[in-house]
């Protein structure tokens, strides 16, 4: 029952076509929280996307998120991504959070 | 009744109370150890000439406990002698002079305990994903430290 058709598509339905999307989790961490005016909530995002293109995909549901855009990174899967060409896999329900500069300590 | 070996553990929290050095240094204290090195990070009551009223910490906490767990392994690997770390972060609002962070480490001799408490600290700053808020009398201000290499160095 298994249908090779690409890395993301483990368990996915017949429907493909290079357009396929998943629901994840969208964290947002401290001025990106008042910036977007929340804490957390679900967007639908192609499963196969760029660290980059997955920051545009955000920024067109909250435009004043683009404000702090040189200074975020992501946490993909609580893994650190720099927003750029890295290719990311998502899977249904994956975190991905929104992380200013810290200031931990 | 005998003792266990006592196995070398690490005491990881994050909480909204009012952290106690006390509470932190015990938990890392053991038969096999002579030295206990801590650090206490406190919050400060100026920045720049404004006047600080308090501080507000949050935190990602499912990835903050497990990148504090990574720095736990890291400084085993560095100093294999350590025996019990201790890291203690505070959440929600802090006021001035209490302490934001304790860290606790115990080994057999001093010199690994006080390196790796001061690894522990400054890998914290550099990795950790929590964030503090500075409240001033007519504003406020996300804090970035210099050790995040994704925060802007220029203002």
């Amino acid at each position: 029952r298994r249908r090779r058709r690409g890395p993301a598509a483990e368990g996915s339905s017949p429907r493909d076509g290079g357009s396929m999307r998943c629901q994840v989790s969208v964290l947002y961490f401290a001025r990106s929280a008042e910036l977007a005016g929340l804490r957390c909530e679900t967007l639908s995002v192609p499963r196969e996307i760029t660290s980059l293109q997955l920051w545009e995909e955000i920024v067109k549901v909250h435009p004043r998120l683009a404000l702090i855009r040189d200074q975020v990174i992501f946490a993909v899967r609580q893994e650190y991504v720099l927003l750029g060409d890295q290719l990311l896999v998502l899977q249904p329900g994956d975190e991905v959070a929104i992380i200013p500069p810290i200031s931990g300590g | 009744m005998e003792e266990s070996e006592d196995v070398p553990k690490d005491f990881i929290k994050l909480k909204s109370e009012k952290l106690s050095v006390d509470e932190v240094s015990e938990l890392v204290i053991s038969p096999y150890c002579g030295a206990v090195s801590l650090f206490i990070g406190t919050t400060r009551n100026n920045f720049e000439g404004k006047k600080v009223i308090h501080l507000e910490y949050e935190a990602y906490t499912s990835m903050a406990e497990t990148e504090i767990k990574k720095i736990c392994r890291d400084i085993r690997q560095k100093w294999p002698s350590v025996k019990h770390i201790a890291v203690h972060h505070r959440l929600g609002a802090v006021p001035i002079t209490e302490a934001s962070v304790i860290i606790a480490v115990s080994s057999p001799h001093r010199a690994e305990s006080l390196e790796a408490v001061m690894y522990c600290i400054n890998t914290l700053k550099a990795s950790v994903p929590i964030w503090k808020k500075e409240i001033y009398e007519d504003e406020s201000s996300w804090k970035e430290n210099k050790e995040c290499f994704w925060a802007n160095s220029e203002k």
